[in-house]
């Protein structure tokens, strides 16, 4: 018995001691942030953290204005704040189709928590509000033909042809006249082409019809649709471009990306079947680093 | 087009009421912690002799001539053109939708949320009603009676910040959602229809009336003081009027407002 504690006591111990550090690296330092912000964000997001950097008359979509906590990639229901994670998750993978890059590589887990600690200070909604419980996504079904199917009918019943157009190609009849929470002019997405923004996989898609996409004129339909619908018209947005990743024998879901998973690998699990994503590159983060670092 | 420019018009030229600073400061990210706990919060008192303040909202002049809204999507059910309510004027001249209120009033009698949930209807391609007012408290119905998709898109006025963006996919369709917790001013729109638009005032002090289409209002209880009236409309903007409350008489206070 006392050899059994003699071992057990220092595994626990250990084990201990090792929750406790990860406790400390989870929390972000804003006067670190704000070094970090300044070599990788500024020139891009601008000082005040209003979209308005130097560059940003050059970027389509304009930079985030961060003074809003206005945020379209989030874990969380239409209007909340994002979490730190979420908001770290950006950070790692970038967003697709924009200037947006990733720094997975660029910045550690610990420079992540502390820049997103100081974009957190651009909007006092941070200091009073705290982010909504996370949407609740169920297991996904089986990507089969019959989804796909069924889940064409759902596109039609919630009536996405408005904005996205007959064949998703973002061309509907409201089209023409969107403007985001900045009054910018904003397209609704071509499903069929190229990857989407907040992510590809079946709990991605799911997460935009619930959270819906703030700051845009994506709406929640978390009080209307229900989830097989949701998992059918997943299926259905899948099924229009041959690079989204289908679930096709009803797998886990693909490990999405965690908050400080440095390696982000994207090992498919049987029955998953990727094709190659196009890696979002660091160049454009490193060169402005170069060019414009105050600290060189 | 018509329509288009007379959507841009109201967005651009909505006037932004300065509400309670509590409710600013969360929102409009422009003043310091510091002064938010300076804020008075409303306090209910008890009022047993409160005034009455009673009057009519009317337009100068004659209301302009704004074309209608010219319908570019959806016509089979919306219609070709639906008329423009900027300015609803009823047969006496009285202005309706018009929201009047007393600023910075600390203290009062209690604050109702009774309705549990005020109401807010996509119907013809449009909302009803167009102008209203709640508490901090009280829910919101958001529901369509429209074979269409509608998306109900509330913003805090001041910064554009989403508060929730609602689908409303099929007619029958209703939900009942939350106000947010500060005070403020919020602008809703339909992203898919772009020349919808509601308001809602919500407020932390039940001294507030919003004119049918006589223009008139009334607010009751109010304890003796002098006070500042605000009577605002969505394109003739903000006038404030001085008034001062006698226990137990009813003082009046009209508006004219000039159409811009």
């Amino acid at each position: 018995m006392a050899t059994r504690i003699a071992t057990v006591l220092p595994a626990l111990v250990t084990l201990l001691l090792a929750a406790g550090h990860a406790r400390a690296e989870d929390v972000g330092d804003a006067t670190r942030g704000k070094v970090v912000y300044e070599q990788y964000c500024v020139l891009c997001h601008g000082e005040k953290g209003d979209g308005k950097g130097r560059y940003s008359g050059d970027t389509i979509p304009v930079p985030r204005d961060f003074r809003q906590g206005t945020f379209k990639w989030r874990t969380t229901p239409s209007g909340s704040l994002p979490t730190d994670a979420d908001l770290e998750k950006v950070l790692i993978t970038g967003l697709y189709g924009t200037s947006m890059s990733s720094l997975r590589t660029t910045l550690n887990h610990q420079q992540r928590l502390d820049v997103v600690t100081y974009i957190k200070t651009f909007s006092p909604r941070f200091a009073t509000e705290k982010p909504q419980p996370p949407i609740s996504i169920p297991p996904e079904p089986p990507y089969t033909a019959k989804s796909v199917a069924r889940g064409a009918a759902v596109y039609e019943k919630f009536n996405c042809a408005q904005c996205h157009g007959d064949g998703a190609e973002g061309d509907g009849p409201s089209a023409d006249d969107l403007k985001d929470d900045w009054d910018n002019p904003i397209v609704p997405y071509d499903l069929t082409e190229g990857h989407i923004k907040c992510g590809d996989s079946g709990p991605d898609i799911y997460r935009v019809f619930i959270g819906g996409l703030n700051g845009t004129p994506m709406p929640s339909f978390a009080d209307s649709i229900s989830p097989d619908e949701a998992w059918d018209l997943v299926h259905f947005i899948q099924s229009l471009s041959p690079v989204y990743p289908k679930n096709v024998t009803g797998g886990s879901p693909p490990p999405t990306t965690k908050a400080g998973d440095e390696t982000r690998k994207r090992t498919p699990s049987p029955g998953w079947v990727y094709l190659p994503i196009a890696a979002t590159s660091n160049a454009m983060h490193h060169a402005m680093s170069a060019v414009d670092s105050p600290n060189k | 087009m018509i329509e288009f420019s007379a959507g841009r018009y109201l967005i651009k030229d909505c006037p932004k009421p300065r509400l309670r600073p509590r409710g600013a400061a969360v929102i409009g990210g422009t003043l310091l912690l510091a002064q938010l706990a300076l804020a008075d919060p409303y306090t209910v008192v008890a009022v047993s002799n409160g005034g009455t303040i009673q009057g009519v909202v009317k337009l100068a002049g004659t209301a302009p001539t704004i074309a209608p809204i010219e319908v570019t999507k959806n016509q089979d059910y919306c219609g070709e053109s639906i008329p423009n309510p900027v300015y609803v004027v009823g047969k006496d001249g009285g202005l309706q939708n018009v929201e009047v209120y007393l600023k910075d009033i600390t203290k009062g009698k209690a604050v109702s949320t009774d309705p549990v949930s005020i109401s807010l209807v996509n119907t013809h391609c449009m909302f009803r009603p167009r102008v209203q007012a709640a508490t901090v408290g009280q829910q919101i119905t958001i529901s369509s009676e429209d074979p269409v998709l509608h998306n109900t898109h509330p913003q805090n006025s001041e910064t554009n910040a989403t508060i929730y963006n609602i689908a409303l996919p099929y007619k029958g369709f209703s939900v009942t959602k939350p106000l947010p917790a500060t005070p403020q001013l919020i602008k809703v729109k339909c992203d898919a229809h772009e020349w919808m638009h509601a308001w809602i005032f919500e407020f932390d002090h039940p001294y507030f009336a919003t004119t049918g289409d006589d223009g008139k209002f009334t607010i009751k209880d109010v304890p003796p003081g002098t006070y500042t009236l605000v009577a605002w409309q969505e394109a003739a903007g903000e006038k404030t009027m001085t008034v001062t409350v006698a226990a137990g008489k009813t003082v009046t206070a009209d508006f004219q407002l000039a159409p811009k």
